[in-house]
């Protein structure tokens, strides 16, 4: 099994947390995986992307439109990370919005890349945490199911991983990405299989 | 048998392997991307119960200094990190140190930087060391680095000469699974030769984060019939294998970062490729695209089997291009108290000249008051020269250095006095937040407080300043706006009664200290609302949280990043703050 997963996001918002624990469930379960954190120089507000490859890889890199998964917990870097997602790619966007501009929408049909929408900081807020998105999405992509990084695994690894303080609340809004993921039935009618 | 698997960063990789290996006493200077080594010392001692001395140490030459004398005369088991520019700052001890038998171990772990990503040039660590004979290893990942970490300490104390480790960012900041020995106990694996691929023609040879893309990208590309891969973990004194290697192949492609050293070191240039002839960029991080860019054109300039090479969707960049992207360059955090005195500094002379310095500083550039980056306390040394320059032609222009607080303690206390000796008249802005915010929140020596967290005494700029016999010396709010600018200005009118340089202290906590909460100051932006579409505020406050809305012409204020801290009503000229600031500015009376 090969995943190269692209985190997307800006500064103090959880994007290194989340790679983390994607990390940490691959290697819970068994697999052999490797992530790169990178960030630019500001510490808040600026790009932040964090690479995870999962199977027998010796680098984190991750070339031009090799990329299977994007997760994107601010909607503009989705825009820059896109040139790393490859054809037939899953892409989950954390975004009030409800649609994509014409142009990308346009060329996410000719990749046939997946995408979802997701109100990440929304479903967040619900559970008065503002900051949490990142848990919203990594709940609304355990719904995929997509091997190693299902519910239960996931929740493990966030029990390990996050504070005790923060745990309830973190696996709270973990829970609402999923369960909104469910709702929608997210998950089903993907354009193609990521395994 | 190792206890158990960590899943870590290549830089706390490094502290587990020297205290595995019975490391005694550390020293560091925090510094891209070198910094978590020390604080990984500190959690693995903790966790081991092992004896360690840990100190964050004022600047390189001070740690180098340090775990220098501890190991040479003291016969301890030493390390110091630094980045790899730190490195120059520690040169002159290193120089001395290659010739000296040592009684204890000491490793040098210096961090490079490709890109470079937050240093000032690149630099390649494995140059210096090869060029002036010292042992280096170039580790390909984290847990490599643990390895490596752990034989070098230990060669090192067994052969009495000092060892380098050099890592990059991306090994540094890459993260992994590594195995956790009992101290004294780890099973080390070098993995250095040929490791992958069967072809005899085309050899690669690489090492580090390099070696490992190669890896990926012959992968990818289906290609391991047609090369052979030769690893070299132990740049200087090379193997004696690597030289079979190549005589071995019809041609070598060399992939290093971000010199040619291994390139050097085979030195046939008929048979390599590499940075020589052009096949690698000179310059700049290798990453996977390039590699795989390379790759492709060598095979099939080679002979290698027709495949189909990789062709970019330009699709992508089209579709983009319809879109509005917010670029995100670096800069200073929203709230930060420095960018308010940037705001003050350039608001009374736009004109004036800005040397900076290194570190979160640098980003001030953005508002057009920094002007210069040379390296740590060149802000001072460079006012100097200014001053001189103009003072011959019998002028007196505002020159507005600035500085960081831990900057200015690592290399601008003799600069300064240099200034205060040799009568030069300018304006120096100490920018205190109360730590090294941009290298991950190590405390500073006016904090007295050491990396383990224990308070010792601590010391107060103002008292150096004037100590070295700076007259003009005052601590100003940089939130209050109006008081930093009649500050700067009153230190511009004591220039020309004096000789001597003026000190405005502008000391505020880093918001990362203080989590983000604002104090005294502040209440929600709603610039939006009266603004009038100047943009007047996104030159010279440019704050994150801030962009502009081309839907209604108007800012738009980023609620999640705004941290209410309400500078930016001074960089509106229609808000009651911005109109008072222009006025008083009119009058003459700033």
């Amino acid at each position: 099994m090969r995943h190269e997963i692209i985190c997307a996001g800006i500064g103090g918002r959880g994007v290194l947390l989340a790679s983390t624990i994607l990390i940490e469930a691959a290697i819970k379960s068994g697999l052999k995986a490797v992530a790169s954190d990178e960030y630019g120089m500001s510490q808040r507000g600026g790009s932040v992307v964090s690479l995870v490859k999962v199977g027998d890889f010796a680098s984190p890199f991750i070339g031009r439109e090799n990329g299977g998964i994007l997760l994107a917990f601010e909607e503009s870097e989705f825009y820059k990370a896109l040139l790393f997602l490859k054809k037939g790619g899953l892409a989950l966007v954390n975004t009030r919005a409800a649609e994509l501009p014409p142009s990308i929408a346009g060329l996410l049909e000719k990749r046939e890349i997946t995408c979802r929408l997701v109100d990440g900081d929304g479903i967040a807020r619900q559970t008065g945490m503002f900051q949490s998105a990142n848990m919203a999405l990594l709940g609304f992509f355990a719904a995929f199911g997509i091997t190693p990084f299902t519910k239960e695994v996931l929740e493990e690894t966030i029990r390990s991983r996050v504070p005790e303080k923060f745990l309830a609340k973190n696996l709270e809004v973990f829970g609402k990405g999923f369960d909104a993921a469910t709702k929608m039935g997210a998950a089903g009618d993907r354009r193609t299989d990521i395994v | 048998m190792h206890s158990r698997e960590d899943v870590v960063i290549g830089n706390q990789a490094i502290a587990r392997g020297l205290v595995e290996a019975g490391l005694e006493i550390a020293a560091a200077y925090p510094g891209t991307p070198s910094s978590e080594i020390l604080p990984g010392v500190v959690y693995f001692k903790n966790m081991e119960g092992s004896r360690i001395h840990t100190e964050w140490s004022t600047n390189e030459l001070c740690a180098f200094e340090v775990a220098f004398g501890a190991a040479a005369y003291g016969g301890a088991r030493a390390a110091c990190f630094m980045k790899q520019v730190g490195l120059n700052v520690a040169f002159p001890a290193l120089m001395r140190s290659r010739e000296k038998s040592i009684e204890g171990g000491l490793v040098i772990v210096s961090c490079d930087d490709p890109g470079p990503q937050s240093s000032q040039t690149e630099q390649d660590t494995r140059l210096i060391a090869a060029l002036f004979g010292i042992p280096v290893f170039d580790p390909s990942s984290p847990a490599e680095a643990a390895d490596v970490a752990y034989h070098a300490l230990t060669w090192s104390f067994e052969n009495k000469v000092p060892v380098i480790i050099r890592s990059t960012h991306r090994v540094s900041h890459a993260r992994e699974s590594v195995p956790l020995y009992h101290p004294g106990t780890r099973k080390v694996i070098l993995k250095e030769g040929h490791v992958a691929g069967a072809g005899r023609k085309l050899g690669i040879v690489a090492s580090g984060m390099s070696c490992s893309l190669v890896y990926d990208v012959i992968e990818e590309l289906g290609a391991s019939d047609e090369v052979s891969l030769y690893k070299v973990l132990k740049v200087y004194p090379v193997d004696d294998a690597l030289g079979k290697f190549v005589d071995s192949m019809e041609r070598v492609l060399v992939v290093e970062e971000t010199d040619q050293v291994i390139e050097a070191l085979i030195g046939d240039a008929r048979k390599v490729m590499g940075r020589r002839d052009g096949t690698v960029p000179s310059a700049g991080e290798i990453t996977y695209d390039i590699v795989r860019d390379i790759l492709s054109r060598v095979l099939a300039g080679e002979g290698g089997s027709a495949r189909d090479p990789f062709v970019p969707d330009g699709g992508i960049e089209e579709a983009l291009s319809h879109v509005a992207v917010v670029p995100r360059p670096p800069k200073l955090c929203p709230g930060c108290p420095h960018r308010a005195s940037f705001f003050a500094m350039q608001y009374l002379w736009p004109d004036a000249i800005y040397p900076g310095d290194i570190g979160c500083y640098t980003l001030g550039i953005s508002q057009g008051a920094v002007d210069t980056c040379l390296d740590m306390g060149a802000g001072v040394t460079l006012a100097e020269g200014f001053y001189d320059a103009f003072n011959q032609d019998g002028k007196l222009v505002p020159i507005l250095a600035s500085i960081g607080d831990s900057t200015f303690l690592h290399a601008c206390m003799a600069p300064l006095y240099d200034a205060v000796k040799n009568r030069k008249r300018f304006i120096l802005v100490i920018m205190d937040n109360s730590t090294t915010a941009m290298t991950g929140m190590q405390p500073t020596p006016q904090t007295g407080i050491t990396v383990d967290g224990t308070a010792t005494r601590g010391v107060a700029i103002e008292d150096i300043v004037q100590g070295l016999g700076v007259n003009f010396v005052r601590v100003v709010d940089p939130y209050d706006v109006p008081a930093m600018i009649r500050t700067i200005g009153e230190a511009f009118d004591r220039l020309k009664e004096e000789p001597l340089p003026a000190v405005v202290i502008a000391r505020r906590e880093c918001l990362l200290l203080t989590k983000g909460a604002v104090k005294d100051a502040g209440y929600p932006a709603d610039i939006e609302r009266d603004c009038i579409g100047c943009k007047s505020c996104l030159k010279t406050f440019d704050c994150p949280a801030m962009s502009f809305d081309e839907a209604s012409k108007k800012i738009r204020i980023d609620d999640s990043l705004c941290t209410n801290c309400g500078i930016c009503y001074y960089a509106c000229p229609v808000q009651r703050e911005g109109k008072a600031l222009k006025a008083a500015k009119k009058a003459g009376t700033p």
